[in-house]
Formats: C-alpha cells, structure tokens, sequence
C-alpha cells in the first residue's frame, strides 16, 4: 500500500454555475521513502492539491466532487476533525515558500517549535530535544539561537527553523511548497541539501512543489507535471529530463535558458497561462500547443500510461 | 567614448544605534565599483541579495546619492547634477522593476501610463501624435492598442511586464536598467519577456544594465557579466568567457548552485556554507572568506584587489 494515493481527485471553489474547478481528475502516488515533484507554474492547481493531503483547503468556498486522497489507506475526505488534527503534523507536515510569513513574529523559535511537540511528542517536548532537531538542520550555536525572535534570522535560517518545525513530529510525509522559491542560489543549494539528508535519515517521504524544472534533476525520484487543473505527464525524474514527452513539458524545458550553452534565441510558449474559470476546451495546452491537431479543440485527451512507468496527457505525443 | 561610465562608486549609509546618537557606523552597501557599458550592449549585474545591486543601479538613476565616486553618461559627470539639469539627462536612462504587480500605478490605464513620460519630456507635438506613439508602442511590445483604455489589474504578470517595458522605450532612452525583470514571471513567460527584450535591443539599439540572480538568464541576455559579492565586484569580464570557465570561487559557487533541466548534469555543486555576513560588520580581509572553501591565512588579513586576470577578465582572489 502506497503511503498517499490520491485518486481523480477534484476541487472546485464556489458552488453552481459559477464554481470553478482548479484541480480536475488528479491522480497522484508517493510510496514511503519516496521524493515526488509536483511541477507547474502559477495557477495550475500545483498548491491546492498538495495542501488537500492535510485538508488545509478551506471548506467552504472550496469543496470536493469527486475523489479519494487515501493516507495510508484512509480517506483524508472522509475523515472527522480529531482525525484530521493527529494527521496534521503526525502524518503529513508542510513547509512552505515564505518561510518570514510562516512564523509567529511574537514567539521565540524554540517555543514555536515546541508547540508542535506538545501536541504530538508530549513526551519530549523540551529545550534538549529543541535544540537536537536544530542541530538536526544545521543551526550552529542552537542553544542560544532557539531564543531568537524570527526576525533575527536570515530567510535561510527561518526555513531551516521552518523544516525543524516540520520533521519535530516524525511526519511520513513532508510537503514542501516552493520552499527555496524565495531563497538566494546558494542558500537554495544548502536547504535541498538539507531536505535529501533529512528525508534519507529520517525515512520520510517528500512531495516537492515547484515551478523550477532544475531543482527536479537533483532532488526527485519521480515527477509530475501539472497544467490548468491536471497532470499532463509523469515519469521517473531522469527519464522525463532526458526525454520528456508531452509538448508543454517539452516547451517548458526549452523556455528556460541552460547555462554554458549559448543560445540566440530562447523558444518561447506562446500566449498565457490559462487562469481559473478560463480553460480551453478540448486539451487544455492546444492553444498554445506547437503540433495542435484539429480534434484537439474538442476532445479531451486523458492520462495513459505511454511506456511503462509513464504517463503523458496527449495522443499524439509520439508526433514530432 | 561610453554610454555609461562608473568609476569608484561608492555608496555607504549611515546607522544609527538610538534617537539621539550620531551614526557612526555605515552600511556600505556599493563600496569602490567601477565599469563601462558601451551602447546598445547589455551588461549582467549578478549577485545574491544584500550585495548591493539593486542600490548599485539606484545610484545611477540618481535616486540615491553617491557618497563618492562618479557616474558619467555620455561623457558628462551627472554624480552630482540636481533640478532640471538632472530631470532632462534623466530621459537617457530608464528602469524596469521587478514586480509589475506594484510597479504601475492602478488608477491609471495601461495608455495613461505610457503617456505620461512622453507628455513630462514634451516629446510629441500634437495630440494626434502622442496617440499615434502610445499605439506604436503597445505594438512594439506585443499589446494591442486597444488594451489602451484598460486598467492594470486587468493585464496578466507577462503583459504588465511588456507595459512598464513600453513606458521605459516611451522616452527613447539610451540605458534601461532592468532590476529583475523576469524574476517574477511564470516560467513560460519569461522567455517571452526576455526575447522582447533581446527584439527591442536590436531595433532601438539600447543599452541594459541586466540585474538578476539568475546566472543562465544573464548569460544568456548579456555580453559582459560583473559579480559583485557585499558591495564589491569580484569578478568581471565577457559573459561566455565567465560562465565557461569562472576563476573566483565565488563565481564558481554560484554557478554550480543553479539548478539545471540538463539530465546528463554531473557537475560537482559547490554547497557554500553559512549566509550572507552582514555589511554592516564585513569580514576582514577579504569579504568572501568566511565562506571560501580554498580559503588560506592571509585572506583574513589583506584584502584582494579586483585585477586583470587574462583577456578582458578581472578578480579579485589572491589564489588566482
């Protein structure tokens, strides 16, 4: 049994006419052990999904249709408020992209950090065990840091203080959302460091959310790639790096520019990432698709498996 | 002669301990910064944050005072020009921000905002002749000039971002000073953005001073790269010759932290450890030391000067 299935999942915010569905029929897996990307840009429903694992999402305006996010075999949609307390935290725990916003500007570090293990460790829940987890994620000195205020930190520190929080209650699943989005390159280098040695020490699985295919290569064992309200393409990280297969995947990868390879001119994605309550017909990415095909505009293509272990959201994937 | 020319610069701000005390310690935040831009090429300014960059550009547009040092565009000094000396060469140089979500005023219409610089520099006679220009360059920057009459909100990240573009082209300027111009854009987009950029350079022959932290972005768009590490440039030279071959550690740091979409990537990362010191209390020495991982004895004590390495190149490493 995987550690988190989550099964055509849909979320819509607003009821009736005028509900809007950000994520449509998504289907995700991450056994235990495992580090899985979520990869999208803004608006494809990359966050919500992730943040439906621990139903964060606000109940209303948002509700589900249709769906299952199985946590080791239970239903997070099914489940009541005391249920959904001892898995925040217990099961899943989240770490997220503004790491300054994240923290109570009024407490000491050290007792945010302890409020977590008072509701799940009791046991353990004082300074020694503080101050191992903070030397747990690099903070030199963590006696003496665990009285500072967030705001005496760097936003490096204030992430690490932020992934400290998070792995206080021996989660099986950490969810990381953009969490070096907001991070200088070197410090970025330093906390993906950090969450490899945390997830293989400690045994945790991960689900990284991020819009930076790069990150991908160095951090992931499989990827998913989401677009408008679906996933469009999954693979093995490497696999999909070398060879990816659906054509907004591809495009995504030729967009950015590659160091030490020079190039006149970067291909770019025509048009707009399609906003919630504006997606096209038929395959979401056709009108910004380069091998569009005339059924395209009305069918929906679905997600099939192409190749073993794989998945792309496009019949005509092997057209070049 | 260059479009642009630094010599020394060199900005410190005072701080201040209490109310009534005097200050006298100080920031220096751009500390001895010299380099050329000649017209129509683009120069890449990279750097972490807190490393002066975006003050380093400031100086120049003359929205902060340089403490000493000089600024020559065109040949003439304008380090210290003030009132209407100032706001006329003030046409010569333009700026593009970071974010277009906060960088346009809200109340007025994309037109407005065109408009405006074009009527401050009374550069069009008639008032058939500024619409006729509005419309030109909406049309230059891939809008319609249709979308004339609308509001801000009503553009997504990537046209805002072409809008502040038109109104810097607005004045016909010589230099455009670009403060992270993709940096917060969909990945999609920003290819867009920075091929229109590379477009308008061709047809208008202006001149970038390009600030990112994103090193394949700069490579990419720039024919000389400065590094610049607490207000102080660490290296400089051609743009494909630094990111080929980097000499100062801290340029190759920094280029082996960018995450990359390359699969066959088997570059060593260079982690560099600890943050950014703060520049309030630089360290001795040279100020990359304390996170150097060739660092020897005297890089504590004397402090390396920026010298020519080869070619076009300069460092400053004494291991070099």
């Amino acid at each position: 049994m995987p550690l988190l299935e989550i099964k055509s999942l849909q979320l819509e915010f607003g009821t009736g006419d005028k509900a809007l569905r950000a994520v449509d029929g998504v289907n995700l897996t991450v056994e235990a052990g495992e580090t899985l990307c979520l990869v999208g840009e803004s608006g494809c429903g990359k966050s919500v999904t992730a943040l439906s694992i621990a139903r964060l999402v606000p109940t209303p305006p948002a509700h589900y249709p249709a769906g299952e996010i199985l946590l080791n075999g239970r239903d997070v949609l099914k489940m009541d408020k005391r249920e959904l307390r001892s898995i925040r935290g217990g099961v899943v725990s989240y770490i997220f992209q503004e790491p300054g916003a994240s923290l109570n500007p009024v407490f000491r570090v050290g007792s945010q950090i302890k409020e977590a293990l008072k509701l799940h460790r009791p046991e353990v829940a004082t300074d020694a065990e503080v101050a191992r987890l903070l030397k747990l994620v690099g903070i030199a000195a963590a006696e003496s840091r665990m009285r500072d205020y967030p705001h005496q930190m760097s936003g490096g520190m204030q992430q690490r203080i932020m992934i400290a929080m998070a792995i206080a209650t021996h989660p099986k699943l950490l969810v990381a959302d953009e969490p070096t989005t907001a991070l200088d390159v070197t410090i970025q280098a330093q906390i993906l460091d950090l969450l490899l040695d945390l997830k293989q020490r400690l045994g945790m699985a991960l689900l990284l959310i991020t819009h930076n295919l790069g990150i991908v290569g160095n951090i992931a064992d499989r990827v998913a790639v989401m677009y408008a309200g679906q996933v469009v393409e999954t693979a093995n990280a490497k696999e999909l790096l070398r060879r990816p297969l659906h054509p907004y995947t591809k495009a995504l990868m030729n967009a950015v520019p590659k160091t030490g390879a020079r190039a006149e001119r970067l291909q770019a994605i025509p048009g707009m990432v399609p906003t919630l309550g504006n997606f096209p017909s038929g395959c979401r990415f056709h009108p910004r698709c380069p091998k569009v095909q005339a059924d395209c505009r009305e069918k929906i293509p679905s997600l099939v498996e192409v190749e073993a272990g794989r998945g792309a959201r496009c019949p005509y994937w092997q057209t070049p | 002669m260059s479009l642009l020319e630094v010599t020394d610069l060199k900005v410190h701000f005072p701080v201040k301990h209490g109310l009534f005390s005097t200050a006298r310690e100080s920031v220096k935040a751009v500390d001895g910064v010299s380099f050329k831009i000649e017209a129509g090429k683009t120069l890449g300014l990279v750097g972490e944050s807190g490393c002066g960059k975006t003050t380093l550009s400031r100086a120049i547009l003359r929205l902060v005072d340089a403490t000493g040092g000089n600024i020559r565009l065109d040949g003439e000094d304008i380090t210290t020009m003030t009132g209407r000396a100032l706001r006329e060469r003030r046409r010569k140089f333009q700026m593009i921000f970071q974010d277009p979500y906060s960088s346009l005023n809200p109340r007025m219409t994309a037109g407005d905002i065109i408009r405006e610089p074009i009527e401050i520099h009374g550069l069009a006679k008639t008032k058939s002749a500024l619409n006729d220009r509005v419309a030109a360059l909406m049309k230059s920057v891939g809008l319609s000039a249709e979308q004339a009459s609308r509001y801000p909100h009503e553009f997504s990240g990537g046209q805002r971002q072409r809008i502040a573009i038109a109104r810097a082209l607005a004045v016909e300027p010589g230099l455009i000073i670009c403060d992270e111009p993709v940096s917060a854009l969909d990945v999609s987009i920003q290819a867009q953005v920075i091929n229109l950029l590379q477009d308008l350079q061709r047809e208008h022959s202006v001149a970038y001073l390009f600030i990112s932290h994103d090193l394949a972005v700069v490579e990419h768009l720039s024919d000389d790269i400065l590094v610049m590490y607490l207000g102080k440039v660490v290296e400089s030279g051609p743009a494909a010759e630094i990111c080929r071959e980097p000499k100062h550690p801290y340029t190759q740091a920094l280029l082996s932290a960018v995450p990359e979409v390359n699969p066959a990537d088997n570059r060593k990362r260079i982690v560099l450890q600890g943050d950014l010191p703060s520049p309030i209390h630089p360290p001795s020495g040279c100020p990359f030391h304390p996170r150097c991982p060739l660092v020897e004895a005297r890089c504590n004590s004397e402090v390396p000067p920026l010298r020519s390495v080869g070619g076009a190149r300069a460092a400053a490493c004494h291991l070099i």
